[in-house]
């Protein structure tokens, strides 16, 4: 698949910012105060602030933006339309939450706000997950790995916004930081799973049965095992080409590949085990992984084969 | 209803015909026209066309066979890019045609990513998916003399390789040819139920064995040879 660049800041921007949304407002109903109001407000505005980034540089990818309202309306069946019902539902929830913090009144209202946003931000990554996830042309993507992933890797990515919140406007940050690694290491292993699940393509579908040679589509009396394309028909690029031609050299992918984990999780991961509380360092940490985890998105549209491809001359998809 | 196509590959030359005839008449429909071309006279011309026909060697010389293999929307009966779709535009009608509301689409190349035959693509000048309408606005128009009330692409056929009909109607040609013929549909295993069926080849191929092979030759240069001869 075409990485589409508007595409993966959206998710990875939207990812950290629901994460963030998610932990904060599960700090918050934590029988103990974990964090003080200040930075319980902070935490909203930055979360909402990166879910809202991702949401507007989304609404790039689409072809014809001024249609974009009516991605509300099949909210039954398209999990599109679900996500942007529910991320419609979660901006203005977590914004009258960051201001019931703000004002410090009313706790039930703000224990049920909490709650609400949690959920909602939830579901929110679940839906963008199963966008992909529910595509059934694109074996990388029609895995449980794939929501498994954008859930840990939002918490990931909003558990070090969250501790660089803790690291400055409260000094004891501890629990946040075990918080976070354990994080960090669950989501590092579900990507390494994900990366082991597609490298096994003994089940991917093939060229021959896309053409349905098995059903007929073969000398009449022989059995055929393989096919081949002889001539794609087209003497240029076409649509299909531009959006699921595109194809990575596997040494890039390898590099990529070294580039995520370290940007994502080691040198993130490296800042929590050494214990510094400053939080410039907390903030580069996270951008570190934000980083990583654009290359990590980016490896997710590259390394995707979709069917068409056999169509147009790939033995395996 | 379930209107859909049959693809005879026994009969099919590969002439793009069929594809042609598609571009001629829906980049002028209002159902789904235009279909933009992009530098049509340039270095790469490239556009939008509903029906590509792409041509495949099948087995292993000299035992192989060029299958040529046209595909357009299958119109599937679970169609996928209609549920994915999140603006509604993408729809099925009663009598089995899938569409897309130019009016509603958002361009968001969903439908696209979910259609495991690649019949789906965005025109970059109106920023809407397009697809095959199986012609529905000749298939309907009652102005039209009956037999010519058939996708573009059917009556373009020199070799008489493709079929429109009811696969829901069992007495209809396209289910009287799936069940002699044993048409089949692709990749039944994403279970998108596609509608459209491929019939399989059907004359038998001679196994060519290496003597065979230099025996037909010998034959074919005698053939061209002789009328330079007796002239």
């Amino acid at each position: 698949m075409k990485p589409s660049l508007s595409i993966i800041f959206f998710t990875v921007s939207s990812g950290a910012g629901l994460g963030l949304l998610a932990l904060l407002s599960l700090a918050d109903l934590c029988p103990v105060e974990l964090l003080p109001k200040s930075a319980l407000a902070a935490g909203v505005v930055l979360g909402l602030s990166l879910v809202v980034a991702g949401l507007a540089v989304s609404v790039l990818h689409l072809a014809k933006p001024s249609n974009a309202w009516r991605a509300l309306s099949r909210f039954r069946t398209s999990w599109l339309s679900r996500e942007a019902v529910f991320a419609a539902a979660l901006v203005p929830m977590a914004s009258i939450y960051g201001w019931v913090v703000l004002a410090d009144s009313a706790q039930a209202l703000r224990a049920v706000l909490a709650v609400a946003v949690c959920l909602l931000a939830w579901t929110v990554m679940i839906c963008t997950a199963m966008i992909y996830a529910s595509l059934k042309p694109i074996r990388q993507w029609h895995t449980r790995w794939t929501p498994l992933n954008y859930l840990l890797l939002g918490h990931w990515s909003g558990a070090l916004f969250l501790l660089l919140l803790a690291s400055a406007y409260s000094g004891d940050a501890s629990a946040f930081a075990w918080l976070a690694l354990g994080i960090g290491i669950a989501a590092l292993f579900i990507k390494l799973g994900y990366w082991r699940a597609i490298a096994d393509d003994s089940t991917a579908p093939t060229i021959e049965r896309a053409i349905g040679v098995r059903e007929g589509a073969r000398p009449p009396g022989m059995t055929v095992a393989r096919a081949r394309l002889f001539d794609a028909g087209h003497s240029h690029h076409t649509f299909l080409t531009d959006e699921f031609g595109f194809s990575l050299a596997r040494r890039h992918a390898l590099a990529l590949r070294v580039a995520a984990v370290a940007l994502g999780f080691v040198l993130p991961g490296a800042w929590i085990i050494s214990g510094t509380t400053d939080w410039r360092l907390g903030l580069c940490a996270a951008l570190l992984c934000m980083m990583g985890l654009l290359a990590e998105r980016w490896l997710f549209f590259a390394e995707a084969r979709h069917t068409v491809r056999l169509y147009h001359g790939d033995a395996k998809a | 209803m379930k209107l859909g196509l049959v693809i005879d590959l026994d009969t099919c030359v590969g002439c793009h015909a069929c594809a042609t005839a598609c571009k001629e008449w829906n980049a002028s429909s209002p159902v789904s026209g235009p279909l933009s071309d992009y530098e049509p006279y340039g270095a790469e011309p490239s556009g939008v066309w509903f029906n590509r026909v792409r041509h495949y060697e099948v087995g292993e010389y000299p035992a192989s066979k060029t299958i040529n293999f046209p595909m357009s929307c299958m119109h599937c009966a679970d169609a996928d890019c209609v549920t994915v779709c999140p603006t509604g535009a993408s729809y099925k009608r009663a009598d089995g045609i899938v569409l897309v509301d130019q009016d509603k689409c958002m361009g968001c190349n969903l439908c696209a990513w979910a259609c495991p035959y690649g019949a789906r693509e965005l025109d970059d000048s109106s920023g809407t998916m397009k697809k095959c309408t199986l012609c529905v606005d000749r298939i309907n128009d009652l102005r039209l003399p009956a037999e010519e009330r058939q996708p573009a692409c059917v009556l373009a056929c020199p070799t008489h390789a493709r079929f429109f009909g009811d696969f829901d109607d069992p007495a209809s040609e396209v289910s009287r040819l799936t069940a002699e013929r044993g048409g089949y549909g692709l990749m039944p295993e994403l279970g998108l139920a596609p509608v459209n069926r491929y019939l399989p080849p059907r004359t038998l191929a001679a196994r060519i064995e290496a003597d065979d092979a230099k025996a037909l030759l010998e034959r074919g240069l005698a053939s061209l040879a002789s009328p330079v001869i007796r002239r």
